[in-house]
Parts: structure tokens; sequence; C-alpha cells
């Protein structure tokens, strides 16, 4: 059994309860233990950094001397966000011991900061820690028949220099591992484009028109439905969906699930498990496109010698 | 006894108004060595090394110091004062009281005047100690082997070669032409590049002076200036060039297809081949690499329809030497692959292609027969959208570097285009405008008005797929807003970039380069042409991004260079050159690793008198050495000598401070 500290962050014990339930059931399926972090605090969030930059490092920092008491290698974080800041905040407190220690005196009292745990967002942790084979031996059912469009949205894979993981502009990873669930993953440009993020309370109609582009665009990709790994994108892309479709006139209609569930689905548990009633816009009518016929890939068969390949004799 | 003069210049007010000349005048007089101490309002001037030379004579002076400015300037011109009154013009130092002094010290006339003083001293006590030294005479062999065959190494061999200098012209691929073979027409002209290469290729084969070696590389180059030896190899071609008379049967006939490099992928070509019609010489080779007869012992097509029976299965590689004086590297450049430009989705869309694949298009001889078409369903596009500085000047994906020539290709491309689809629109998303040159303002201006195309100034963040077009999403900061055009082609103006090989053919020559992987001038403003290493010359984009027209200036510029260098039967060279002293070097050779110039090497010498026994020591090569010193640093038995640097001339300086 592998274990694996975790820290869900703040929607993942309300708006985003959803992943959480799947992201524990698809975990107990591939064997692994979390162990959530005792007394955890909030990451700071957007609010933090905007203020001052000692409060944005010590919120995280506090965290990470938690979770190094836990003593497994890595932690997992549920939201992109968190993930965001307590990635960010390592890198910082590492290339700036003088500051980590000035911090760490000052207000953290739980211990000394060692900058020993390796943060992975949970996303990260399936494809490089557990791996698509792994993931892929555990599919009792597929769900071949269905396309999705995967939105990484912005903090995932960015900055490259932080987040070290995937490309930062067309990631492949939830891509990859949709398809090794047995689902199709469409051709989506808007994958990493900006949701509006937090301005969904102050700004609602930004988030409209950054959401409403990318919706438009997932739908347009044939996807059934749009699979995500971030809380703050889904309640954005799911909950304003109803209000944009009121003022362009536009049906858009595609359910936004985040990729736990669809493990979970793949994993064997019933549909009940998924929480389906928490999505604003139904997702039982997209997910009946399991089982639907594939059409063979357009493949032009390659010949093994790399040399052939490139020539054509006539 | 040693009878030294001094004269100190005022350099006008340059150096009178900070120091106070006269006293330094006296303070020199002081020095008992010094027979004369006299100051000129113009040491450089006629009058002024006049006084030098009849100081020398009336005062029977040993050596000579002048006060005054940088030896860079004028140390040759006082050399030759010495000279003219008959004294060995080594016999000078140079006290550079301007650059060292007056100039950087113009708040304190004390402190200046005493480092005035300070400077002088030296240079008394160093020229003292001063050797009668003499030019060193190199022999010289005529005989010039320009490396690449683009426009540059044309021109450049075309120069040295109506000289009367034989030129050995050296290109990798099959025929001569380069970079600007591929290119359609030429800005600010639009003259067709093929019209105005094609004559200067022909020459080139036609040359009496010129040997043309294509398919070859350069593997190996030592020696001196004046006395190169190139290894070069010649590729097999599998052809017989002596017997082939270019027919075309053999390609004609080839089953093989290939992606055609020339036209950048877009078609194919044979796996034996010419690379475009008007090529030089205009003989096939066999790709090794494709042809199914090498590969597996089948077809022999060629071999069969081949009435000269030039084809030749079993032709290897084959390596040749030729005896230099000189070398021009004019390796031209390659283009940056725009891979990292993810947002765009370079690679995942096919109609989204490099300016060089819109130039093969357009060309009339292309592949298209010069109407551009979207890759995806050969449709003529409508709406283009070009993108300059994809590479150019972006740290964080490409190269800080602006490539100078995509503004204006650019430009040329949105005329080109109009002149082909005469319903187009060319949508030119840029950061600046650099038009610098002649004509090229007027060019641009040209594009904006006469094909009204419409100049964005912002750079594009996103291009998406919307049915069979492209989105391109992209800030137009002049009405700061964020704009989208909806593209039927979207063509990258890719950064030029240093061929891939520039270093490692740089450490074969012994040249520097730089971190992009430009080969290095010795000075990026008085010696742009030549090298560090004394006889190698750079033309063209082999040094850094260039337009047609400065490409040809340079590789004239060199040739004016090696025909100077080869005026006459012998090189003459400054005498400030390291010697070994056989009985104190231990061979450890730290000098050859720190030499800069691959100037000393190792030789075998007898352990003692008549013994049989062998030991190593280094030996200097004086024709390579450029007296910069850094053996003597670092000889821990103090075996190495730099003339007009010995140890007794510095520890006198030294001294007399």
């Amino acid at each position: 059994m592998n274990k694996l500290t975790y820290f869900p962050g703040c929607s993942a014990h309300g708006t985003s309860e959803e992943f959480d339930h799947t992201l524990k059931l698809v975990m107990k399926t591939l064997d692994v233990q979390m162990e959530e972090i005792p007394d955890w605090n909030c990451c700071g969030a957007t609010s933090a950094h905007v203020m001052t930059e000692n409060l944005a490092l010590a919120l995280p920092m506090r965290n990470l001397v938690l979770a190094e008491k836990l003593e497994n290698k890595t932690m997992g974080i549920a939201c992109a966000s968190c993930y965001s800041r307590m990635k960010g905040t390592k890198k910082h407190l590492d290339e700036n011991p003088e500051q980590a220690k000035r911090i760490n005196s000052t207000v953290i009292d739980e211990g000394e900061y060692q900058g020993t745990v390796e943060i992975k967002s949970m996303l990260q942790y399936c494809f490089e820690e557990i791996g698509l084979e792994t993931i892929k031996s555990k599919v009792t059912k597929s769900l071949s028949g269905l396309k999705v469009a995967c939105y990484y949205g912005c903090l995932l894979t960015r900055p490259k220099d932080v987040t070290q993981f995937d490309s930062p502009e067309y990631p492949m990873s939830m891509d990859l591992l949709m398809e090794a669930l047995g689902a199709k993953a469409m051709e989506f440009d808007f994958k990493t484009e900006c949701c509006g993020a937090s301005f969904s309370i102050s700004n609602t109609e930004v988030v409209e028109s950054l959401t409403g582009k990318i919706l438009e665009v997932a739908k347009e990709s044939g996807a059934h439905l749009i699979v995500v790994a971030c809380p703050l994108c889904q309640s954005n892309l799911d909950m304003r969906q109803p209000d944009i479709e009121k003022h362009s006139g536009k049906k858009l209609d595609i359910p936004v699930m985040y990729f736990t569930q669809l493990m979970a689905l793949a994993f064997g548990y019933p549909e009940k498990e998924l929480r389906l009633p928490k999505h604003i816009v139904p997702v039982e009518a997209a997910l009946k496109h399991i089982g639907d016929p594939v059409p063979e890939p357009e493949k032009v068969k390659k010949t093994k010698k790399a040399v052939e390949a490139e020539s054509e004799v006539e | 006894m040693a009878r030294v003069g001094v004269f100190v210049c005022y350099c006008g007010a340059n150096i009178a108004d900070f120091i106070d000349v006269p006293a330094v005048v006296e303070e020199a007089k002081k020095i008992k060595e010094v027979k004369i101490s006299v100051l000129y309002k113009y040491m450089c001037s006629d009058p002024g090394q006049g006084m030098i030379r009849d100081a020398i004579v009336q005062n029977r002076l040993t050596s000579v110091v002048v006060a005054a400015c940088s030896p860079r300037m004028h140390e040759k011109t006082f050399r030759k004062a010495l000279s003219d009154a008959g004294m060995n013009p080594y016999m000078l130092e140079v006290a550079n009281i301007r650059e060292h002094s007056s100039w950087v010290h113009q708040k304190d006339k004390k402190a200046a005047t005493e480092k005035a003083n300070d400077l002088i001293r030296m240079a008394i006590a160093k020229s003292i100690a001063n050797e009668q030294l003499h030019e060193i005479s190199v022999p010289v062999t005529k005989r010039a082997l320009v490396i690449g065959g683009g426009i540059a190494g044309i021109q450049a061999a075309l120069d040295i070669a109506d000289a009367r200098i034989p030129v050995t012209l050296v290109e990798k691929s099959p025929s001569i032409g380069g970079r600007m073979a591929q290119l359609d027409e030429t800005f600010p002209t639009l003259d067709c590049s093929q019209c105005i290469l094609t004559p200067k290729m022909v020459d080139v084969a036609s040359h009496p002076y010129i040997e043309l070696i294509p398919y070859s590389e350069v593997i190996e180059l030592d020696g001196y200036v004046g006395n190169y030896k190139a290894k070069i190899k010649k590729k097999a071609s599998y052809v017989d060039f002596s017997s082939c008379t270019g027919c075309g049967a053999c390609t004609q006939k080839c089953p093989v297809k290939v992606p055609n490099e020339f036209n950048m992928n877009i078609d194919k070509r044979k796996a034996i081949y010419t690379p475009f019609p008007q090529a030089v010489p205009n003989k096939p080779v066999i790709d090794a690499t494709h042809c199914t007869m090498l590969l597996k012992g089948k077809c022999g097509i060629c071999a069969k329809v081949c009435e000269k029976g030039s084809i030749n299965f079993k032709m290897v590689d084959e390596v040749i030497e030729r005896e230099v004086g000189a070398v021009v590297i004019a390796t031209g450049y390659d283009l940056w692959d725009p891979k990292p430009y993810e947002e765009y989705g370079v690679g995942r869309y096919k109609d989204i292609i490099t300016s060089l694949e819109f130039e093969r298009m357009v060309s009339a001889s292309g592949p298209t027969n010069g109407v551009p078409i979207r890759p995806s369903d050969g449709k003529v596009p409508k709406n283009v959208v070009f993108i300059k500085c994809i590479g150019s000047r972006d740290e964080a994906k490409g190269i800080e570097y602006c490539s100078k020539i995509c503004c204006m290709y650019t430009a040329k491309h949105a005329i080109l285009l109009h002149h082909k689809v005469h319903d187009s629109h060319a949508y030119i998303f840029y950061m600046d405008i650099r038009a610098a040159g002649k004509g090229y303002e007027e060019f641009v201006k040209r594009a904006q008005v006469e094909t009204a195309a419409t100049y964005l100034r912002g750079r594009v963040s996103k291009i998406y797929k919307k049915g069979d077009k492209l989105m391109v999403r992209g800030e137009d900061a002049q009405i700061g807003q964020v704009v989208e055009v909806e593209a039927d082609l979207v063509v990258l103006a890719t950064a030029v970039i240093a061929p891939k090989d520039n270093p490692s053919l740089a450490r074969l020559l012994g040249v520097s380069y730089d971190k992009y992987g430009y080969m290095s001038e010795a000075h990026p403003k008085l010696r742009p042409v030549e090298t560090a290493k004394a006889g190698i010359f750079l033309a063209g984009c082999t040094q850094a991004p260039k337009d047609i027209p400065d490409t040809v200036a340079q590789a004239s510029a060199c040739a004016a260079k090696v025909c100077g260098l080869f005026a006459g039967d012998t090189l003459k060279k400054d005498p400030m050159v390291s010697t070994i002293n056989n009985e104190f070097c231990s061979g450890c050779q730290n000098c050859v690793k720190v030499c800069p110039y691959q100037a000393i090497v190792t030789e075998e010498i007898p352990l003692g008198h008549g013994s049989k026994e062998l030991r190593t020591v280094a030996k200097i090569n004086e024709g390579v050495c450029q007296g910069c010193g850094s053996c003597v640093a670092i000889c821990r038995s103090m075996a190495i000598n730099l003339a007009g640097f010995t140890d007794p001339q510095i520890i006198n300086e030294i001294v007399a401070i």
C-alpha cells in the first residue's frame, strides 16, 4: 500500500465534495492510503498574496510544516489553486532560506520547515506515480464511446518553472488518462484558457464571457462533456452555463465532471457514488454515450523501418 | 649606458588640460639615462615626428619613449619615425597618458599628473631593457579555401578568383546557391532571386581560378596563416561527375520518393536527385539513406537507364587535401523550429506554415507553381495572417536577438501574396517594424499602401480552429484591445539561427563562436570580417543574421582581405612572439592547453647531448603565435620568453613604480 499525504483545500469539504468523495474511492481502488493533514489551514488563495507577501508565504508554509510531520514522500493536492500556492511557496522558500527562517520562527509554532515534501496535484500524482498502465488495469467498465474535452485551467501546468509538469500550453496528461479509461479525448484548443477564476463573484460578466468561449469551443469539438481537475474551474463552467445560455441565446448544455468521477465510474463504482445531483448541468444524458459504437480510426499503417516510413516507392 | 629620449605630447587640449605637461617633462629629466625630454603640441604630426628623428641622431639615443595616446593609435607612426632615423623600430615604448590618465582623471589634475609620471617612468625603464627585434617573414600559399557555397561563398570566391588567386570552394550540399536559391523575389526591389543568382553560380563553375568541390565537407585544418593544410571529405555521390552529362534520365526513372528539402518538404524528390533545375553542378547524387539499391540491393534502375554508365554503387567517401593560405567561412544560417509555440497549435494545424515554406510556394518554380495554397485542403487562401518575431526577441521560447530580415521579407510576402492572389488580404502582427536600409522603409510603405496589408502592432496569444478556419487572437496595442482574425493560412516568420554544425566547424578551424553558435569576429566594429585567428575570415550569416546586400558586401570585404594577405610573397608579422628555452622546459604542456591560437605543439628532443633517449618539450609556431603571453604566465619553469615583453623588461617596469 502506498501512502499519500492529502491536502483537500476548502472546496473539497464544500462545493467540490463530489471531487473529494470520488478521489477517495479511486485511491482506495488504486491501493493508496490517503492521510489528510491534521489541522490544515487555508492556503491563502487569491486574497493573501494581494495583501502581504509574508502572509501569503506563512499560510502555505504552516501546511508544509504539518505535512512534513506525516513523513510521506508526496503530498497530493486536490484544488489547483491550493496546489499553485503551495508549490509556488515551496519554491520561493527554498530559494530564499533566510526569509523562510524568519517567517518560520516568527509565526509558525508547529515545527521547523525542512522543504522535504514533494508537492503534486492529484492529476499529476495519478499520471506520474501511479501510471497509466496501473490505471488501465483497474478499469472494469470501459468508457468507450464517450467523447470528452479535457480542461486543465490556468494553474495545473503553469508557470512551468514552478509546476514542472506537462506542457504549459497544450498539456496531454488528462487526455491520456481519459484514453486509458476508454474514452476519446477530443482536440481542444481552450484547454488552458482562463475561466475567470474568482472574478466569478466580483465581476461575473468577465467570467461569463471567458467561460462562454471555453464552453462553446468544447461543444464544437464534439465532446459530450468537459473533464476538469480543479474545483473553481468546475463551478465556473458548470454554474454559469444557465446564465450564459440566457444572455447569448445559444444552447450549451455540456456537463462538467471531475476526472476522478469518470475514473470511479470506469473502476466499476455505481453511478450513485458519483454524487451526480450536485451538478447544475445534468450529467446523465452524456453518460448514456458510454457504449456507443466507435468508428474505426483512419490510421495509415506505417511500416516498421523509419527509412521506409519516409519514402514511398511507386 | 642607455640613452633615452622622452617626447611628451599635449594632444591639443586632450592631455594638456588635465595634466601638467611641462612638469612631466621636467620630472623625466631627473632620470639619469634620459638625455632629452621635450614637449610638443601634436607629436604625431610631421614636425613632431621630425623632432624625434632629429633627437635620435643628435643625442645618439638608444631608445625612445613617446608619452601620448594609446599605442593602438600611433605606435606604428612612431616606429616608422625611429626606422627613418636609422634606429630599430622596436626600441620604442609608448606611455599612454591620454586614455590611461588625462581622459579618465579629468577632475584631479594633480593625481593625473602623478600617474603620467609613473607611466613615463615605467616606459623609460622598460625601454632600457628593450632588444632589437625584426619583423618575421612567413611564406604564403596563394590559394584560398571558401567554406559554403551560398551567396556569401559565391561572391567571396568570385572576387578572390578575379584577382587571379586560385580558390577552392567547398559546398556541403550537391549544389551551390544556398538559401538565396530558395527565394522567389528579393526585397526591396523585387528582382527575381534566381535571375540574379544563377549567373553568378555559372561563373563559379566556369571560372579558371575556382575549383568547385560540391557535396563535401572540411574535416580538418592544420597550420597557420599563409600555410594552412585542409582535409576535405568528398561524400560518396555514387555518380561519376566526370562522365555524367546531367541528362536527368536517372532522376526521372527512379521509383523512390523522398520529402524534398529544397522545397521545405512540400513536395517530393527522388532518391537520385539534383536539388533544383538550375543546380550547379547540374549532376545528380544518390541519397544513400533512401536508395533501395544501397539499402537492400534491390532496384538499380538508374544504372540501367544511364547511357554513360556513370552510376557507381560501390563509390565510397574520399578525403583529399588542399594547401591554402587563407580561409573564408560562409556557412550561412538555419531557421528556428517554431514547435515551442504550442499555444498556436504548431505541429497540430497544417495551415500554420513558416515563411520559407510560403516563399517556396510563391516561387514560380516552386512545388505549387507559384500559387500559395492551404496544406490541409489545397485551397487558395484569402485571409493570410503573418506573425513576426517567432523565436526572435523572445527570451522565453527562442533567442534574444533580432533576426534582422523578417520585417522586410514579411512585407515582401504581403506584396507577393497580393500579386498572386488578387482578392486576398494580409494581416501582419508585429512588435516593431525595423526597416533600416536603403529603400527599405519605402518598401514597407508599399506593402502598407499599395497592397493595403493590415499591420497590427501586438503579439498573437493564441490560434484555435473554428471549422476549417484558424482564429488568430492577438493584441492590437494601438487601440488597446484584443482582436481576432479569421485566417485561411498563418505564416510564421521564424528566427534566423546559426547552422547547428557551426560550433563543431569552429572548433576544427580553431576560431571562436558566440553563445548562439555564430562565428565570432575579431572586433565588433573595427575588424568585423576577420576572426581572431590570422588568415581566417567571415562572410554572411555565419557571423550574424544579415540580408543579401550586407552579405555580399562582407563577402567582397573578405576577398579584399585575402588579396591583401597575398599581396607579397611572404607575410610580415610583428616579432612579439613567444619562444621556448628547451633547457628549462619540463614538457608539462600546460602552455599547449592555454594557447588560444593552437600555436604550441610538442616535439621530441634528445634527453642530453648525444643521448639516444628522447624527452618532450613544447614548440611554438611563430607564424601562428599572436603574442598574447598566456603561455608565459602558465609556464612553471619560466622556460617561455615573449619578445618585447621579456622578464627584465617587465621587472624594470615594476621597479620603476
